[in-house]
């Protein structure tokens, strides 16, 4: 055993290698002034901003209102998307109805609502969580429709042949194996959702790391931008690996999960 | 019951010495699918691997195609050693492996221009070949547009398009019914009688292997070994009836005992049940 | 006379869009019977109106074509480069040790992100977008490609070198034509975020484009050409993607 954990860190090294040649590059660059300490401030300025936005709570605000607003936008467009993509799998009139208003709304650049948004919903949290829902809710009732439409039937009919009625159907056997379909969506969503997010609060401006990178660069705060970039992709981390984590809970039973 | 004594390579169509493979041995513990195999296929004889799944048959096919790397033992054919894959050396697949994204035609052209012909002389060879495993009318449809058995007809007709020496068979029938399957042996021993190619096909079908084959081995369970190879040869005969021959019938049974003793070897609780 | 079958495509299309229609229809009731504020939402014959009138008055054609242009030219650039990326990490191991953990690092981090970045590098010009253009529609193009590639059945790589095929020619006429639905999945992501980004650059660095049209044009009050600007990015995103899902069935024709 002890080959095979020894051959796992040496697969770690190999992959870090490249981040710590990227870091050197970064440090030689601003060492030897090769590129002009706006467009690229010194590594170890960043890291006193983030350190020092770790200390003051800034990062927690920032990172928290983002992280809020965005998943009360998931929250919602899951809310309202799962259960009427369902029904458009099911009801022949409503899925005429909805099926071309998602053919639009999925490829749309959603974010060009957001003034329409901000016209309705002011300049605070209720516009910029309405736009993220907005956004990512086109995805969800794909897969939510996409999911429940490929349940095989012989599933459904083993169900139904055993005696389980129209509503248990549903809830016992359509809904877990639409599951796998749902969740992908979901996880599709949901980094798009923060997306938007990010983009709203750069418009609008306030607290949020949208708004807290856009003042940066306007005071030429490149560190500061950094060190937001840096916060932003953190946040994304932990949206992505809280849907990883949603999935095998939610999927324990699903083949993939024994892989 | 005999075994076919080891000839030069000359004269055997293929001859494998000492081989054998272990899967992944990167991950630490590696599985040994190959053991010490070695085998000598008469050239221009049907030769059957045959064997529980998992016990490294298909294994030993890919060696033979040069696909897997070759990590002890040799084996050689009339050109030469093996070391990679070769035109000499024609593989069908269960799952057929045909492009989807081209024509039963050019499918079966692919072969023929890598041996740098084109043009209307490549369309009347490729011709050739798809009237010969009756897909006359088909050349222009895509394999997700034929049935499973038109397939690998189509499949057939462009690894024999290449004009290998060998034919290397991996369970190439057993993705299609049963009714199919039948067809497609007995079309198989018409097409092998009149090519004259070696063939190596894999199968776990006993009466497949009984029916198509001069000599059967039987693989024994991973790791994989050649536990016994016998000989067949009712494939000679043109009587349909030679199924029901005592002599047949009494081969499949013999080589069922075998192969299943190897089966209940991998599974000790299940025999416990039965 | 047209055939039956002309007729039918044209009909079939009419009732898969009707809901639209209906929407619109509904749209001019809702406002015209006073039931939402006009200004919150102006009548759908009135954003129609100024729609003309943008594109009369010269305002709509060239800012959109300034958008189209640097979305384009930020796709073109991410599908040359991530293909090429993504091809290099599925097909040699140690591309994908080099370059594989700093994709991987940068998948989480929402490209709406680098905006800022992007405006200290490059100012507030075109190159500012279309770099960021180019930076968002990288990963999906990686992602389709390599995915695509490594997904590739064995057997059908074996198959063409048992036909005589060299390493070269397996990868260039079985591993990319094999690999093709995937990179057209890819692609057509890529597509979409063109899309958003473009929008997303232009509303916060606002100079020129669709997006700074939308936004100019809602801080002046002028909701109705607002609204009409939004509906026409909307219509050029859906027939964008439209086109490339024609585009694909018609490469993809060998499909089951």
């Amino acid at each position: 055993m002890n080959g095979s954990k020894l051959k796992r860190l040496h697969r770690a090294a190999l992959r870090s290698v490249s981040f710590l040649v990227l870091l050197a590059l970064w440090e030689i660059a601003s060492r030897f002034d090769l590129i002009r300490p706006f467009l690229l401030p010194p590594l170890a300025s960043v890291l006193a901003r983030l350190a020092s936005d770790l200390v003051s709570g800034a990062f927690a605000l920032n990172a928290g209102l983002t992280l809020y607003r965005t998943l009360a936008g998931f929250a919602l467009a899951s809310l309202v998307g799962i259960p009427l993509g369902i029904l458009i799998s099911r009801h022949r009139l409503v899925g005429w109805f909805v099926e071309p208003i998602v053919s639009v709304g999925f490829p749309m650049p959603t974010i060009a609502f957001l003034p329409i948004f901000m016209l309705w919903f002011g300049v605070f949290d209720l516009s910029k969580i309405v736009m993220t829902a907005f956004s990512a809710v086109f995805t969800v009732i794909a897969a939510a429709d996409g999911g429940t439409r490929g349940v095989e039937r012989p599933l459904v009919w083993s169900a139904e042949s055993l005696g389980a009625r129209h509503g248990d159907v549903f809830l016992e056997v359509m809904l877990p194996a639409a599951m796998p379909q749902i969740l992908t969506g979901l996880q599709v969503a949901l980094p798009l959702a923060l997306i938007v997010e990010v983009a709203s609060e750069m418009l609008m401006g306030g607290a949020g790391l949208g708004g807290m990178m856009v003042q940066a660069a306007s005071y030429a705060d490149s560190a500061g931008v950094y060190a937001g970039i840096v916060e932003t992709a953190a946040v994304g981390a932990v949206a992505v690996a809280l849907m990883a984590r949603l999935r095998r809970r939610v999927l324990r039973w699903h083949p993939e999960a024994a892989r | 019951m005999n075994v076919a004594p080891a000839r030069p390579a000359e004269e055997a169509g293929i001859v494998i010495e000492h081989l054998s493979h272990t899967y992944a041995p990167e991950a630490g513990t590696g599985v040994l699918a190959l053991d010490d195999v070695s085998l000598t296929v008469e050239r221009g004889s049907f030769h059957a691997l045959l064997g529980p799944s998992g016990c490294g048959k298909s294994t030993l096919l890919f060696c033979i195609g040069g696909f897997l790397p070759l990590q002890a033992g040799r084996i050689r054919t009339a050109r030469g050693p093996v070391s990679g894959p070769g035109p000499e050396r024609g593989v069908v697949f269960q799952n057929f492996a045909l492009f989807p994204w081209k024509t039963v035609r050019e499918n079966v052209l692919y072969g023929i221009g890598k041996r740098g012909i084109r043009g209307a002389a490549a369309r009347e060879i490729a011709q050739h070949f798809i009237d010969l495993v009756h897909l006359t009318g088909f050349e222009g449809s895509f394999p997700s547009q034929l049935s499973g058995g038109m397939q690998q007809r189509a499949a057939l007709a462009r690894t024999l398009a290449a004009e290998p020496d060998i034919l290397l068979m991996d369970e190439p029938f057993g993705a299609l019914d049963a009714q199919t399957r039948r067809i497609m042996q007995e079309e198989l021993l018409a097409i092998w009688r009149q090519t004259e190619k070696t063939v190596v096909f894999v199968t776990h079908d006993v009466a497949e292997a009984v029916y198509l084959a001069d000599a059967i081995s039987v693989m024994s369970a991973r790791p994989g070994r050649i536990r016994e190879t016998v000989a067949a040869g009712f494939n000679r005969d043109p009587d349909p009836a030679v199924v029901r021959r005592p002599a047949f019938t009494d081969l499949v049974e013999l080589l069922w005992e075998l192969v299943k003793s190897e089966v209940e070897a991998c599974r000790p609780a299940l025999a416990s049940v039965a | 006379m047209p055939s039956g079958f002309g007729e039918r495509r044209v009909r079939g299309i009419f009732v898969r869009y009707a809901p639209l229609l209906i929407i619109a229809l509904v749209w001019e009731a809702v406002t015209r019977l006073g039931l939402v504020s006009g200004t919150l939402l102006p009548p759908f014959s009135t954003v129609l109106l100024s729609f003309v009138t943008l594109l009369r008055d010269g305002t709509l054609v060239p800012n959109a074509l300034a958008s189209l242009m640097r979305g384009a030219a930020g796709l073109a650039l991410a599908i040359a480069g991530g293909s090429a990326l993504g091809a290099g990490m599925a097909l040699s191991p140690r591309v994908d040790t080099a370059v594989g953990p700093l994709v991987q690092a940068f998948y989480p981090l929402p490209k709406t992100a680098l905006v800022p970045l992007v405006m200290v590098w490059f100012g507030l010009g075109d190159m500012a977008k279309i770099v960021l253009i180019f930076l968002g529609c990288l990963l999906p193009v990686i992602l389709g490609t390599y995915n695509g590639l490594r997904g590739v059945d064995r057997v059908l790589a074996w198959s063409a070198r048992s036909l005589g095929a060299s390493r070269r020619e397996v990868v260039r006429e079985v591993l990319f034509p094999a690999a093709m639905p995937q990179i057209l999945t890819g692609l057509r992501t890529a597509t979409a975020f063109a899309f958003l980004l473009m929008v997303a650059s232009e509303l916060i660095i606002a100079n020129n484009g669709l997006g700074y049209l939308i936004g100019s044009l809602g801080d002046n009050g002028a909701y109705p050409a607002m609204f009409a600007s939004i509906l026409t990015v909307t219509a050029l995103g859906f027939l964008a993607d439209r086109g490339f899902a024609a585009i694909s069935r018609r490469l993809l024709r060998w499909r089951a």
